[in-house]
C-alpha cells in the first residue's frame, strides 16, 4: 500500500479565475492558488495593483484582465478571454457602514451592483459561454455578515445573504454537470477593506476565541473548496471565524 | 510545494481515529496516513482493526482495540493513546426504529456509542493532557441530526447532541489553542448504510435525492484532513455540512 499518492488538495492543472484580485483576499487567494500549481486568470479594476498581483504569481501562463465587473461590456471582455475554468472565486466586494435609517438609494445601488449583481451576472455569462468545466468549483466570497446581524451592516449583509440564495439554487441547477457551488464566510480579517474601520476591527478581536484570522487562513479554506478534495461539497458555505460562531 | 510547508499536510502530527475498523473511520485513518500522519486507531473488532492497520501508509502506527461504550474501554484508550495532535470521533452506530418502538435500552445503546463515547473519550484525553496545544478535535455528526429521516429519532438526537457539546467544548479549549469542530455528512457508501438497507430502509430513493449522488468515505476523509491540518487553524466551533447537496433544497433550520 505504498503507491504514490496524489495530493487531493493540489490545484495542479486547474485554471482558476479570481475576481477582486488587485487587493485583499482576492489577491492573496490568487497568489496561494498559483503556489499550489493552478493557472490563474485574475481581474480587478486597478491596473497597477492588478499588475502587482500578477507579478507575484508563481509559474507560467497566467492571465490578467483589467475590468470593472459592474459593467456588462467589461464582463463580456473577461468572458472572452477565458475558457474551461476549473474554478471561479468571486472576491470582488465592497463594504460600507451605514445604519438602515440613513440609507440612500444610491448607496444601496452601489452595494448591490458590486457585491451581488456583478458576481451573479459574471457567473451567468460564464455558464452561457460554457466556460466552466465539468466538476468545476464556483466559490462566492461571503462573510459571516451573511449569517448574522451586525449594526450598521444592513446593505452588505443583505447582499451577502442574497448570494446564499444564488448558491443554493445554482448548486441544484449545476449538479448534473458535477459543478459545485459554495460560499466561504470569513469574519473580520485585517485587509484593506477594513482600513477605514480600524476601531471596529479592534472591537471584533474581542469576540473571537482564536483571535482575528489572516488572509492565509481564508486562502486555505478556498483551496479546500476549489480542490478535488471537496468534490462532494455543494450548496453550502464554510464559516471561518475563529470560533465567534454564527 | 514541498510536503513540509504544505498547510494541508499532516506530517509530524499524531492522530487518533475511533471507529477505524470500518466505513468512514477506516477511510479517515488511511487518508490521514497518506497525508503523513502517524495514526492511533481504535475499534471494537480486533480483526478488522488489524486489517485497517495493514492498509495504513508509512510506519509507527498503533492499533488499540477498545469498546468505547464501556468506561473500561475509554480508560484503556485514553491511557494508551499517547500524545496527540488530532482526534477524530468517527465511531457510531445506527438502527432504524420507529418512534413508537423506542425504549430506554435502545436510546441508551445509541447514545452510549454516538454521544457519550466521543464526549467521555475527549474528557479522558483532556484530563490526561494527551492533546497538544493547537490540537484539533473533530466529531463526525450526521446531516440527519437536522433532517431527521423516518425511524431515526434516537440516531438523529444522538448526533445533534454533538453540535451543542462541540460548541461549548471549543470555547473551553480555545485558550490552549485547541479547536473543536463537527462534520455532518449526508449519505455515504458505508457498511453502516448497507445495514440500514437490509433493515428495511429504502436507500436507493435516498441516494437519488442527493444532487451529486452518494458520497464516498474518501469525501469525508478529505474534509477531515482539512479540519485536522493547519490549513484550518482559524476554524473552530464550526458545523460543516458535507452532503453532495442533499440539504440544499431543505430548510433544515426551520
Amino acid at each position: 500500500m505504498n503507491a504514490p499518492v496524489i495530493n487531493p488538495f493540489s490545484l495542479q492543472g486547474k485554471t482558476i479565475l479570481v475576481t477582486g484580485a488587485s487587493s485583499g483576499l482576492g489577491q492573496h487567494i490568487a497568489i496561494r492558488c498559483a503556489q499550489r500549481g493552478a493557472r490563474l486568470v485574475i481581474t480587478g479594476r486597478d491596473k497597477a495593483r492588478l499588475q502587482a498581483t500578477y507579478d507575484q504569481l508563481q509559474g507560467e501562463s497566467h492571465v490578467q484582465v483589467q475590468a470593472d465587473l459592474t459593467m456588462a461590456e467589461d464582463r463580456d471582455l473577461l468572458v472572452q478571454s477565458v475558457n474551461a475554468l476549473d474554478g471561479l472565486v468571486h472576491c470582488a466586494g465592497m463594504q460600507k457602514h451605514c445604519p438602515v435609517r440613513q440609507l440612500s438609494e444610491q448607496l444601496m445601488n452601489d452595494i448591490y451592483r458590486v457585491n451581488f449583481l456583478a458576481p451573479v451576472m459574471l457567473t451567468q455569462s460564464l455558464l452561457q459561454a460554457n466556460a466552466i468545466a465539468q466538476q468545476g468549483s464556483i466559490l462566492f466570497m461571503l462573510s459571516t455578515a451573511a449569517h448574522i446581524g451586525t449594526r450598521g451592516l444592513g446593505p452588505y449583509s443583505a447582499m451577502k445573504s442574497g448570494l446564499i440564495g444564488i448558491i443554493k439554487c445554482l448548486a441544484l441547477e449545476q449538479a448534473k454537470r458535477k459543478i459545485r457551488v459554495n460560499g466561504i464566510s470569513p469574519s473580520a480579517i485585517a485587509t484593506p477593506m477594513w482600513d477605514v474601520h480600524q476601531q471596529l476591527l479592534e472591537e471584533q478581536k474581542a469576540r473571537h476565541p482564536l483571535g482575528l484570522g489572516t488572509p492565509d487562513d481564508v486562502a486555505n479554506g478556498a483551496i479546500y473548496l476549489l480542490s478535488d478534495a471537496s468534490r462532494w461539497v455543494t450548496g453550502t458555505s464554510l464559516v471561518m471565524d475563529g470560533g465567534a460562531v454564527i | 510545494m514541498s510536503v513540509a510547508q504544505d498547510p494541508f499536510s499532516l506530517s509530524g502530527k499524531r492522530v487518533l481515529v475511533t471507529g477505524a475498523s470500518s466505513g468512514i473511520g477506516r477511510q479517515i485513518a488511511i487518508t490521514c496516513s497518506q497525508m503523513g500522519a502517524q495514526l492511533v486507531i481504535t475499534g471494537r473488532n480486533t480483526e478488522r482493526l488489524e486489517a485497517t492497520a495493514t492498509a495504513l501508509h508509512g510506519e509507527g502506527h498503533t492499533a488499540i482495540p477498545a469498546d468505547l461504550s464501556q468506561q473500561q474501554g475509554l480508560d484503556l484508550l485514553a491511557d494508551q493513546a499517547g500524545a496527540l495532535n488530532g482526534v477524530v470521533h468517527a465511531a457510531g452506530i445506527s438502527k432504524l426504529v420507529p418512534f413508537r418502538l423506542i425504549s430506554k435500552s435502545h436510546l441508551d445503546e445509541i447514545f452510549d456509542s454516538n454521544t457519550y463515547a466521543p464526549l467521555l473519550l475527549t474528557k479522558g484525553l483532556l484530563a490526561r493532557k494527551r492533546i497538544a496545544s493547537n490540537g484539533s478535535i473533530l466529531f463526525i455528526s450526521a446531516l440527519s441530526s437536522h433532517s431527521g429521516a423516518m425511524a431515526t429519532s434516537a440516531y438523529a438526537a444522538s448526533k445533534s447532541a454533538l453540535l451543542g457539546a462541540m460548541r461549548s467544548l471549543a470555547l473551553e479549549v480555545a485558550k490552549q489553542g485547541m479547536r473543536a469542530n463537527c462534520i455532518a455528512p449526508g449519505y455515504v457508501r458505508t457498511p453502516m448504510l448497507d445495514g440500514l438497507g437490509q433493515g428495511g430502509g429504502n436507500m436507493d430513493a435516498l441516494f437519488d435525492l442527493t444532487p451529486l449522488g452518494m458520497g464516498d468515505p474518501e469525501d469525508v476523509a478529505y474534509a477531515s484532513v482539512f479540519y485536522l491540518s493547519d490549513a484550518s487553524r482559524w476554524v473552530t466551533r464550526n458545523y460543516f455540512i458535507l452532503d453532495g447537496g442533499l440539504s440544499t433544497p431543505m430548510d433544515i433550520y426551520a
